[in-house]
């Protein structure tokens, strides 16, 4: 008997050890070609807009107000006393520290007004003084009650909640002046 | 008698043919997780420092404003006037209800043209806004 052989046909593969590189070329590129800037600042909700007519005067108490003037020079009163900038977050801290446990109509209002010819810079550190203040008095209420930074609280957690309860950003940006030449 | 050497009759080599596969993974991660820059920026800004910051999470519901040192003001990809922003504006609204406006401004303006804008924001009723800022060390 005759044996026949059968012809063994190669094996087809397709070269694919390319494969990884072009892919990681491609990786490369998006990586570097990509803009990954996380948008930073100091939120703010302005109040609804209302036709001078229709505005109301709502009286409020002087010991619920910061009042913050900040003029085209860059000096700052605070509550009629001059100070420099980088002192208001000192300032205003121990007066949101004594309103922690008041009720929500108690709380302070820091109300900050500027020159049409104030700078924009001076106002933003202003601003972000107002806003170290308050997350300083955060952070310390944070770790007295639940013993944790401000930055380890999750957003939606419910100590978040009650920080928030308790020591409320209330910012207001005055109503700019009509008419003052 | 022969003696032959005890090797063992694995293959050598590392499998390497899902390699790829991953690799595309992460592409198409990164495909999709990225926001590709939409805007020309027309007019030219620097922003001013602050230390306390917030982060937006949310990319998609911000919109921008610029305003560049000659005080020119942007909106989308073109020139505007202070009166056009009401109604730009509050067709962005219309169409995203919790927009944010962050207010690209820069830090040698005048706070005039910044009340303004914002006088115009509350009437298209935008009233969450962003000061952009970037951070002091």
């Amino acid at each position: 008997m005759v044996q026949i052989k059968k012809r063994k046909l190669p094996e087809a593969e397709i070269p694919t050890s390319s494969m990884a590189d072009i892919s990681f070329l491609l990786l490369l590129f998006f990586l570097v070609s990509t803009v990954i800037d996380v948008d930073t600042g100091i939120g703010l909700v302005l109040p609804e807009y209302v036709p001078p007519e229709q505005q109301q005067f709502v009286p409020l108490s002087k010991d619920r107000l910061a009042a913050l003037l900040i003029n085209e020079n860059g000096d700052v009163l605070l509550n009629n006393e001059l100070i420099s900038i980088p002192q208001i977050s000192k300032t205003l801290k121990p007066r949101i520290e004594s309103k922690i446990d008041l009720p929500a109509n108690k709380k302070l209002v820091v109300s900050v007004k500027t020159d049409r010819k104030t700078s924009y810079n001076l106002f933003i550190q202003a601003l972000d003084q107002v806003k170290q203040a308050y997350f300083d008095v955060r952070n310390e209420y944070a770790l007295k009650h639940f013993g944790k930074r401000l930055i380890d609280i999750d957003d939606r957690s419910e100590e978040m909640k009650e920080l928030k309860d308790k020591i409320p950003i209330t910012i207001s940006i005055a109503e700019p002046e009509t008419v003052k030449k | 008698m022969k003696f032959e050497k005890k090797r063992a009759n694995t293959k050598q080599n590392i499998p390497t043919a899902s390699l790829p596969d991953i690799v595309f993974m992460l592409l198409l991660f990164f495909m999709v997780t990225t926001t590709l820059r939409e805007v020309d920026v027309l007019v030219q800004y620097r922003l001013p420092e602050a230390k306390a910051i917030e982060k937006i999470e949310n990319k998609r519901l911000v919109s921008y404003i610029w305003v560049g040192k000659d005080g020119r003001i942007q909106v989308n990809d073109s020139i505007v006037k202070l009166g056009d922003i009401q109604k730009i504006m509050y067709s962005k609204r219309v169409a995203l209800p919790n927009v944010i406006v962050s207010l690209r401004i820069d830090k040698g303006s005048e706070m005039g043209i910044v009340t303004d804008i914002q006088q115009e924001l509350r009437k298209a009723s935008c009233l969450r806004i962003n000061y952009s800022t970037l951070l002091k060390i």
